[in-house]
């Protein structure tokens, strides 16, 4: 019933909504037929849309990245010319930069969970998500137009001068990013507004789960930069078009310029695809050790500390480059800042295993392996951030290892983690966990195999982006090349056992895992609205010493004078968390 | 539903009209100030200084942001301070491209 | 499930609870919005400011080109088109449909003043031969081989705000549409608000691009 505010509490009347395991209505089952799918405004179906895109692109930039490491078998020409060889690791890094990594987690699982970790019925603005996912959609027809013309052989980092001279169809890529952008920008702003606005009766701010917080700053670091990005690819591409000067020096440009406006996106945008996946290791690694996360306020302080820090150290990636002296040394400083905040999310990640019930499903798996990857491609990224020691060390493999190291071996594990753990949630069905477990150990292996030597060969002096090389290199880069093999094996075995869980697979119960998350105190899959009730959140997120019940109440139903079961009171710690709410 | 939690706030129109004339009193003085001479860079100071006066009427009592939650001030002033960091840092490179230590 | 004693608003989606949380939403992801362009405008100062710290001179030099006074004049035309868009949210949420239209037409009006005044000013430059750009840039009359620098960043700069006050002028005229069929008034107004709030915005944008083009001398 409707309460008057005393002071700062609120008493509301709750009861407990026990999800079934039986679910006869769900949000696959209520929206049937393609034209329903593409019509959709509901944010899980769109999220479920743009993780079959990014599985798509994923699949693209996958098959890039074999034929290039085919190519390096052998030193010089094994069998593809040195021109497509340039578009080839173009078109890999620009794929899975702006087309699986960027929108990965956010739009896929993010547009999924998060409204439900909010106990909200859908984002805030439901068909500015539709919209941002035919933009993404528009941006990644632009850049396949490009392949079909002339290909693109700049590099994913469109550098001038080149990227002004070269004939290849820069415009129409750069053009792509460009809408692609606005799909980034405006999934930032949706979720802002949505975590600010939308979240249910007792859900503080100290109270959402690590993810929504990670969330959180990766949308803000989205709409800072994003348009940063879109005025860069907009000048390029005046530069190209008419010659404006700005870039090219010829005409009186500076190149350095170009490299500043693109990495003052382009750094932020690592973050962008990284934070996402602090927040999901954050859900996996609580559920799977039944213990609160270690740190709470430190991990959620520290994800919004990257995002304003990672803005400030865009020229760590020029220090080659011919920028000032002073610059150079400014930003070194700041990128050894910026790795304090992430150290400070591992230490208490590990905390949060001490003493906990360690359950070693496949999304700990990834969790596990997500710590080691991680760890080697963060340090390494330090180690790239001494000025002396990146004098040697840019544009070589081990610039390559690093970033595949934190990108893949960061970003791409924990999105694995996220989807082996919310796969249940998304489609009701569980997967072979053994075919799962297999699967994690060739991706591990082939992993370490495809870049541990990748390390070694660039400190080496190995360049990057090099077509041919000198012999003493031939073994180290047959190695990596088996190592991507067998990469590709795990992938495919991801994707052999999902599809099959899709059509063959066990029915999932509500909660597999006994998480605490509101997420899975709904049905799996949901019902259209998440919740047939008004969730109302008394614990925090990781309060695994509470019993289950009290993950989920709701704001109790007076019909026909049914009692609540019980009543319990609600802290108001900020006013505009929720409303009064008259039932009845 | 729910009540009104908040009233909306409505300027009355001599409020709007005084914004609007404070703005063309200052545009005037702005292009006045142009045409006399001033050693730079105060010349620019000077501009930009008016320019942020308008600005701040215009998102105060133009946008109601004086009224709103201060939220949206934050992410107006926030917004502006990643401006000045991307310019600030860049100008640490582009201002001393000759200079090994910049001359202080 | 609640029942409510009173029925849904019209207006109000389903995914709110109520009104003023909807309104709260709306506000808040369009002064997000906000954020996003005064970066992507942002962007483009960073290049002028860069570019004016190497080559002062050229900026004095090429500023001369601009016409103070017509850039003075759509100044005022922009302030008082942020006049007029106040006064026709202000009638929105004083349920005065027809100040609310009428206040709505002088801005339509104003911006297009503003585009004419842009036009007159751009097909001047084009014909003595001020182009964007380095590959149709042909005036003779600024002696800095820089000079096309400078302007392309007033073509870039000017024209995408000019492409913003397209935009804003097709969404008031939306927005008059909707006006003229009675769907605003003092319980719902927030698309009037929202369009308002771009347009200020577009309006502070010139606020700031008028002094560093024009009035550099």
């Amino acid at each position: 019933m409707a309460t008057a505010e005393v002071s700062n509490k609120k008493t509301l009347k709750v009861q407990r909504f026990k999800p079934s395991d039986n679910p006869t209505n769900t949000y696959l089952t209520d929206e049937k037929g393609i034209w329903a799918w593409m019509t959709t405004v509901d944010h899980k179906k769109i999220g479920i849309m743009y993780l079959v895109s990014v599985a798509i692109f994923f699949a693209v930039g996958g098959a890039l990245a074999l034929l290039l490491r085919t190519e390096l078998l052998t030193p010089a020409k094994t069998f593809i010319e040195a021109d497509a060889y340039n578009q080839l690791f173009t078109l890999h890094g620009a794929i899975m930069v702006f087309f699986v990594l960027v929108p990965s987690i956010p739009a896929a699982l993010g547009n999924f969970i998060m409204p439900m970790q909010l106990g909200a019925k859908d984002v805030a603005f439901p068909k500015l998500n539709l919209a941002s996912f035919y933009i993404y959609v528009a941006g990644a027809i632009f850049t396949f137009i490009a392949l079909a013309q002339n290909g693109l052989d700049t590099g994913w980092t469109f550098y001038t001068p080149y990227s002004t001279q070269s004939t290849t169809s820069v415009i129409w890529v750069t053009m792509g990013v460009f809408i692609l952008g606005f799909s980034s920008i405006l999934t930032g702003t949706n979720f802002i507004t949505t975590i600010h606005k939308m979240r249910a009766p007792g859900i503080t701010w100290g109270k959402l789960p690590l993810n929504v917080w990670a969330l959180y700053a990766t949308s803000i670091i989205q709409v800072l930069a994003t348009p940063v990005l879109a005025i860069t690819v907009l000048l390029l591409t005046m530069e190209k078009w008419l010659g404006f000067g700005i870039f090219d020096p010829a005409i009186g440009g500076d190149p350095v310029l170009f490299q500043h406006f693109f990495w003052f996106y382009s750094h932020p945008a690592v973050y962008i695809m990284i934070v996402p996946g602090f927040g999901i290791i954050s859900e996996v690694i609580s559920t799977f050790s039944k213990k609160t996360v270690f740190g709470y306020w430190a991990i959620a302080l520290s994800s919004l500390a990257i995002a304003f820090i990672g803005f400030l150290v865009w020229g760590h990636h020029m220090f080659t480059s011919g920028q000032s002296a002073v610059a150079t040394t400014v930003f070194s400083f700041l990128t050894f800042l910026v790795g304090i905040p992430t150290g400070i999310k591992i230490f208490n990640w590990i905390a949060t295993l001490y003493k906990g019930s360690i359950k070693m499903d496949t999304p700990m798996i990834y969790v596990f392996i997500f710590l080691f990857l991680f760890s080697i491609g963060g340090f390494t990224g330090i180690m790239l951030g001494a000025l002396s020691v990146d004098i040697h060390l840019h544009d070589t493999y081990y610039v390559v290892a690093h970033f595949h190291y934190v990108m893949m071996g960061g970003t791409l594990i924990a999105l694995l983690a996220g989807l082996h753990f919310w796969w249940p949630k998304m489609t009701g069905k569980l997967y072979n966990e053994r075919l799962a477990k297999i699967a994690s150990v060739f991706i591990f292996v082939g992993f370490n195999v495809t870049f541990l030597p990748q390390f070694v060969m660039g400190a080496q002096g190995m360049p990057r982006r090099y077509y041919n090389y000198v012999d003493q290199f031939t073994a180290f880069h047959q190695t990596s090349t088996i190592g991507s093999y067998l990469l590709g094996v795990g992938f495919l075995i991801i994707l052999y056992y999902l599809m099959h869980s899709l059509f063959k697979g066990a029915k999932s119960p509500a909660n597999p895992w006994g998480s605490r998350g509101l997420e899975w105190q709904a049905t799996s899959p949901p019902d259209f609205h998440n919740f047939d009730h008004t969730p109302v959140v008394i614990n925090g997120p990781y309060d695994y010493h509470k019993p289950m019940e009290e993950f989920q109440l709701g704001l109790a139903v007076d019909q026909n004078g049914h009692d609540p079961e019980s009543t319990k009171q609600i802290v108001d710690e900020e006013r505009d968390s929720w409303k009064n709410y008259s039932l009845g | 539903m729910s009540e009104h939690n908040h009233e909306h706030h409505v300027s009355s129109a001599g409020q709007l009209w005084a914004i609007g004339i404070a703005l063309t009193i200052l545009t005037i003085i702005t292009v006045g100030l142009s045409y006399v001479e001033i050693p730079a860079p105060f010349d620019v100071i000077t501009a930009l200084t008016i320019a942020f006066g308008k600005a701040f009427l215009v998102c105060a009592f133009f946008m109601n942001l004086y009224w709103d939650t201060k939220f949206n001030s934050m992410l107006l002033i926030g917004a502006f301070a990643f401006f000045i960091l991307m310019v600030a840092i860049t100008l640490l490179d582009t201002l001393y491209r000759n200079d090994i230590v910049p001359s202080f | 499930m609640s029942k409510h004693s009173q029925a849904h608003p019209a207006h109000l989606q389903h995914h709110f609870v109520d009104s003023d949380q909807q309104f709260d939403a709306a506000k808040m992801g369009m002064w997000v919005f906000i954020v996003n362009e005064i970066l992507f405008f942002g962007g483009l100062f960073c290049a002028y400011i860069v570019f004016r710290a190497w080559y002062p001179d050229l900026f004095t030099q090429a500023a001369t080109e601009l016409n103070t006074v017509w850039g003075a004049i759509n100044t005022l035309v922009l302030i008082g088109s942020s006049l007029t868009v106040a006064m026709a949210i202000r009638s929105a949420q004083k349920n005065q449909t027809k100040g609310l239209k009428i206040n709505l037409l002088i801005t339509i009006a104003l911006a297009c003043v503003f585009l004419l005044i842009k036009y007159f000013e751009y097909s001047h430059k084009l014909h003595i031969g001020i182009w964007p750009g380095v590959e149709n840039y042909t005036y003779e009359g600024i002696d800095h081989p820089l000079a096309h620098v400078f302007f392309s960043i007033y073509y870039v700069m000017t024209g995408i705000h000019a492409i913003h006050i397209i935009v804003g002028i097709g969404l008031m005229i939306w927005i008059y549409i909707r006006a003229k069929r009675n769907e605003f008034g003092s319980e719902y107004y927030t698309p009037v608000e929202m369009v308002g709030l771009y347009w200020h915005l577009v309006d502070v944008i010139w606020i700031f691009l008028f002094p560093l083009l024009y009035l550099i001398e």
